[in-house]
């Protein structure tokens, strides 16, 4: 192992150990001092004499008050003398701690979820409400331009008898008006109107899975 | 050889070899390997936890383009030193009595 294998891995147990990090600094500029000291074609012989970086590690986590147990990141390589060995035994190596939820915490998450119930109903209401107004919104805008071009058609087929040239310009128009409707409105209610029904059903879905998953969002 | 060296014991060796005079860690441990069998990386926890009790204090130096760590000795440092010094000798007596059957008269009574 040469000092750049070393220092890493050191370092990599180091900050797996939650040391803050200006004690990993620190130890890493010792070791890394001590290799220089110890001279430049003399990194592998070092390194063997001090241990592994795994054994080293759990040592400066220990005397920096981290609870260690278990097994090591790497499987430790004795290659110290007696002074690794001895090491080896009464440290056992260590392991990262593991983020896992246990039943502890998810009976937490539901509680949350029931505490600040205040809070996240309204807002889901009001995104409910929102999609929910948009629909209407663009129903009627389609239902207001309908009922012009309706009007226009009707208005215009009425003056046609009295004055021709003005019922021409009103069907003409309530024609025109139609063919835009149709035109502009198709798509947009075969696309809009059942995106929009997707995006409640799914932010319904949202909440519900929140709910399945003991709530571990809210908490 | 199997006799161990306690954490105390290496504390107070360390304080010793600073007090000389202000040192490194790799030169430390140079020192120390005349007597006992340890490696820089026992080293490191003791230099780190005198340092935090403020035994030690560190300064750096230029050497060969990059900074070398220098130890140096506190007044409580120092403090601590002849308190372990005086610990050890009599630590010492009572062992030699036994071990080395010196003074006999103080052996007798136990």
């Amino acid at each position: 192992m040469n000092k750049l294998e070393f220092l890493t891995r050191l370092r990599n147990n180091l900050e797996r150990g939650g040391l803050p990090s200006d004690d990993i600094n620190d130890a890493l500029s010792y070791y890394e001092e001590v290799f220089l000291d110890a001279g430049f074609g003399k990194e592998e012989e070092t390194a063997a004499a001090m241990g592994s970086p795994e054994d080293v590690a759990v040592n400066i986590l220990r005397e920096s008050g981290i609870h260690v147990g278990g097994a090591p990141v790497m499987p430790p390589q004795r290659m110290g003398g007696p002074q690794g060995q001895a090491q080896g035994h009464a440290m056992g190596g260590y392991v990262p701690p593991k983020k896992k939820a246990s039943g502890g915490s998810i009976a937490l998450g539901i509680v949350l979820g029931i505490l600040t119930f205040p809070i996240w109903l309204p807002i889901v209401c009001v995104v409910v409400s929102l999609l929910f107004a948009l629909i209407v919104v663009l129903i009627s805008l389609v239902i207001a331009f309908f009922a012009a071009a309706i009007g226009l058609l009707i208005g215009g087929i009425v003056a046609l008898t009295e004055f021709p040239a003005v019922g021409i310009m009103f069907l003409g128009a309530g024609l025109i008006l139609t063919g835009l409707v149709i035109l502009i409105c198709k798509p947009a209610f075969s696309a809009v109107i059942p995106a929009i029904g997707r995006g409640i059903k799914s932010f319904c879905g949202w909440v519900v899975g929140l709910f399945k998953k003991g709530g571990k969002e809210n908490a | 050889m199997g006799f161990s060296i306690n954490a105390g014991l290496l504390d107070a060796m360390v304080l010793s070899i600073v007090q000389n005079n202000d040192t490194y860690g790799y030169e430390i441990t140079q020192y120390l390997r005349k007597a006992v069998d340890i490696s820089e990386s026992t080293l490191y926890p003791v230099l780190r936890r005198l340092q935090k009790g403020e035994m030690l204090e560190t300064y750096d130096k230029e050497f060969m383009g990059r900074n070398r760590r220098y130890y140096r000795i506190t007044t409580k440092g120092n403090d601590s030193l002849e308190e372990y010094r005086e610990e050890w000798r009599s630590h010492k007596k009572k062992i030699d009595s036994i071990l080395l059957n010196e003074g006999a008269e103080y052996n007798e009574q136990t």
